[in-house]
């Protein structure tokens, strides 16, 4: 529930159309209609998926502030002198993460922006063209966003190869754009959809062109829908093992490689190997809780213009 | 402000053979208030979409003042438009929301502001500018909707069933503000309502369309007393003008007992025609009870259903009491009566057509012959 829903918003609306129903996103708990045991049921669900999420969570970023000896005691030490130790070895020497963390920004972020640029645009077309056929193009569209990795990395190979995008930022950008703009398209398109037409056309006759009509009265409006894209797209660009592990090589290597790499023959350095996914992590949720408050109104969708 | 013109404008929909306006023919003089009425679907919003260049002109043209503007873009061509809904920008401030035309026009900011305070004034919106529009009633987002037409100046308003969204008692007042600041600021207007009071109470001239075809303009009083057309006749006016179609028989018209002679003119009409039917119609105010002394061959009687007592005003809903002929049996017979000694339910009332009131058309065409 976003902030602008509040007092007189509320009023306003169901003064002035009472037969309308509840305003959009106001919550109609289920808990408060349904018994005691159902309420057990899902507060033991709720604990449970928890658990599920944030032990594995927990247990990396604790297991990556001990020695060696402490994470590869047979018992779990639960109470140890946190160290750095891991932290600073993976940032000292000649194969250290700073590159790793540089390509994977690099690749992430510009993958992510283009597709909520590209997406947008897209996405705007699709959601107010009325030709014939629009519902199969939006499902065709995000159909390939469903293909599996597997399917397009070989083609996608031979493309790159042929281009000489192998081992390079531009490549992985493009790799990343082949899953994210279909997913871009898709979400932007939705909450186009949900601003009324009658806005732009206003803003047309008011003397706008198309594009500032989009650009002053669509965007703004659509704000948190560009912001939950981004932070999804960026999010899956940077947990990306699949593309990278495939098209990138020394110049061009990400986190999750830098990762991959601790899991040699001879062992697992665990103490780094937890250190190097706390680095993953919390990034994206730190992005994540800077933007709460868009995502929870983006994902809810409606609400968009509080007409 | 300037004259509208519409030349055979036609709009046809991709994906349908009918066409959605047929053919507009309409006329508006500079300054003119001009409704367009019509049933739901009829064509009336998109006539009105056409002229604001937001939906295409598949035929015909259009031409505001001098200029053609078939085909130009709706930046181009001078006009403001009211949404039913407003079409307000939720993350504009009120103020912001009345100038935003002018802020894409260049419009400098004195004078920007200027004009929004001034339009303000005018709408009693003054306390409202900082505002955002979620934060307004229904009645003040469509006065801002009003604003931001009349801060812009413009050579037309457009207005799309703009009180569609208030409550009856607000729509009334609103309905004569509107037409007020209209005569005020003298801009042509073209105005669109599926009601016909708001018609009749608002315009200078009203069009009624149906089926995306024009049926008639005129004044409302023009509209009210020489109907065009069958439609038209029983659109206009409230309660409805009751209409049936009976026999001729030799120079008269048979209907629930009565026999009512036709003119010279009409039954030449009918003639011409070849036909032994007409339409005949009569609105509830023009017809008068008689005695039972008085009752001769025109006189018919009613069986009263319903009489609704409005205080000033008295109705009488009933049925042809005189006839075995299952069609009459079923019309409603809808009468005005005396509001200080209205007949009581179950009375069968003798009723009168005044002389010269009764409507005649034709039964194949739907036109008004000719009296
Ligand atoms: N975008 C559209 N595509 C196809 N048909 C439409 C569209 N808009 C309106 N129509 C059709 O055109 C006719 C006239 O519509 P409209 O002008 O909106 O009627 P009104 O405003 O008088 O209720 C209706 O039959 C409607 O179904
Ligand atoms: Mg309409």
């Amino acid at each position: 529930m976003s902030t602008s829903t509040t007092g007189p918003d509320r009023t306003a609306r169901t003064a002035r159309r009472p037969v309308q129903a509840a305003p959009r996103g106001v919550p109609q708990s289920p808990l408060e209609e349904s018994g005691r045991g159902t309420r057990w049921v899902v507060a033991i669900v709720v604990v449970v998926a928890m658990l599920w999420t944030l032990v594995p969570l927990l247990w990396m970023l604790l297991s990556s502030f001990k020695n060696s000896a402490d994470v590869t005691a047979a018992t779990p030490q639960f109470l140890f002198t946190p160290v750095l130790d891991n932290y600073r070895n993976l940032f000292t020497g000649a194969n250290n993460l700073w590159p790793y963390i540089w390509h994977s920004v690099l690749a992430a972020g510009i993958s992510a922006v283009l597709a909520v640029c590209l997406g947008a645009l897209a996405g705007y077309g699709l959601a107010r063209t009325q030709m014939r056929g629009k519902k199969h193009l939006a499902f065709w569209i995000i159909s390939t966003r469903m293909a599996p990795i597997a399917a397009i990395v070989v083609p996608l190979f031979l493309i790159f190869r042929g281009l000489g995008l192998i081992d390079s930022i531009p490549g992985l950008v493009l790799a990343y754009l082949s899953f994210n703009l279909p997913f871009a398209i898709w979400l932007m398109s939705a909450f186009f959809a949900e601003v009324p037409p009658s806005l732009e056309e206003s803003a047309l006759v008011a003397g706008c062109t198309r594009w500032q009509a989009f650009r002053t009265v669509i965007l703004p409006l659509t704000k948190s829908g560009l912001v939950t894209t981004f932070v999804l797209c960026l999010v899956f660009a940077w947990n990306d093992y699949a593309f990278a592990v495939v098209f990138s090589g020394p110049n061009s290597q990400t986190l999750p490689i830098a990762a991959s790499q601790l899991v040699t023959q001879t062992g697992i350095d665990w103490g780094q190997l937890t250190a190097i996914g706390t680095i993953v992590v919390i990034p994206m949720m730190l992005a994540g809780l800077a933007v709460r408050r868009w995502l929870v109104t983006g994902l809810t969708l409606g609400a968009v213009t509080g007409e | 402000m300037s004259r509208v013109l519409y030349d055979e404008a036609t709009r046809i929909y991709p994906g349908s053979t009918q066409p959605a306006v047929d053919a507009l023919d309409l006329d508006i003089a500079d300054g003119e208030f001009l409704v367009l009425v019509g049933p739901s679907g009829c064509g009336k919003s998109t006539s009105l979409r056409m002229l604001a260049g937001l939906e295409r002109v598949d035929g015909g043209r259009i031409a505001i003042g001098d200029r053609d503007v078939t085909h130009l873009p709706p930046r181009d061509r001078d006009i403001a438009m009211v949404f039913q809904n407003y079409a307000l920008y939720p993350h504009m401030s009120v103020a912001d929301n009345m100038g935003f035309a002018l802020r894409v026009m260049k419009v400098s900011k004195d004078e920007r502001d200027r004009r929004v305070l001034e339009a303000a004034r005018l709408l009693d919106l003054e306390e409202f500018l900082d505002r955002k529009p979620k934060a307004l009633s229904g009645g003040q987002r469509q006065r801002v909707a009003m604003g931001r037409a009349i801060v812009r100046e413009p050579q037309v308003f457009l207005m799309d069933e703009p009180l569609s969204n208030l409550d009856a008692k607000l729509r009334v007042q609103t309905r004569t503000q509107i037409a007020d600041l209209q005569h005020r600021l003298g801009v042509t207007t073209v105005y669109v309502t599926h009601d016909q009071v708001e018609a009749m109470t608002m315009g200078d001239r009203v069009a009624v369309l149906k089926d995306g075809i024009l049926q008639q303009v005129d004044t409302p009083l023009g509209l009210y007393q020489h109907p065009a057309n069958v439609f038209v006749a029983g659109f206009i006016g409230s309660p409805s003008m009751n209409l049936g179609e009976y026999r001729v028989e030799g120079d008269e018209v048979v209907f629930g007992g009565a026999r009512v002679r036709l003119t010279r003119e009409t039954l030449k009409a009918l003639k011409e025609e070849g036909s032994d039917r007409v339409i005949l119609g009569f609105r509830p105010e023009d017809v008068t009870m008689v005695g039972d002394g008085d009752q001769d061959d025109a006189t018919f009687l009613v069986t009263a259903t319903v009489v609704e007592e409005l205080g000033s005003d008295a109705f009488l809903y009933g049925q042809y009491a005189d006839t075995t002929d299952p069609r009459l049996l079923e019309q409603t017979v809808i009468a005005r009566v005396d509001p200080n000694a209205p007949p009581a339910k179950g009375d069968r009332v003798r009723l009168r057509i005044v002389p010269g009131k009764g409507r005649l058309f034709s039964a194949s065409t739907g036109l008004c012959l000719p009296a």
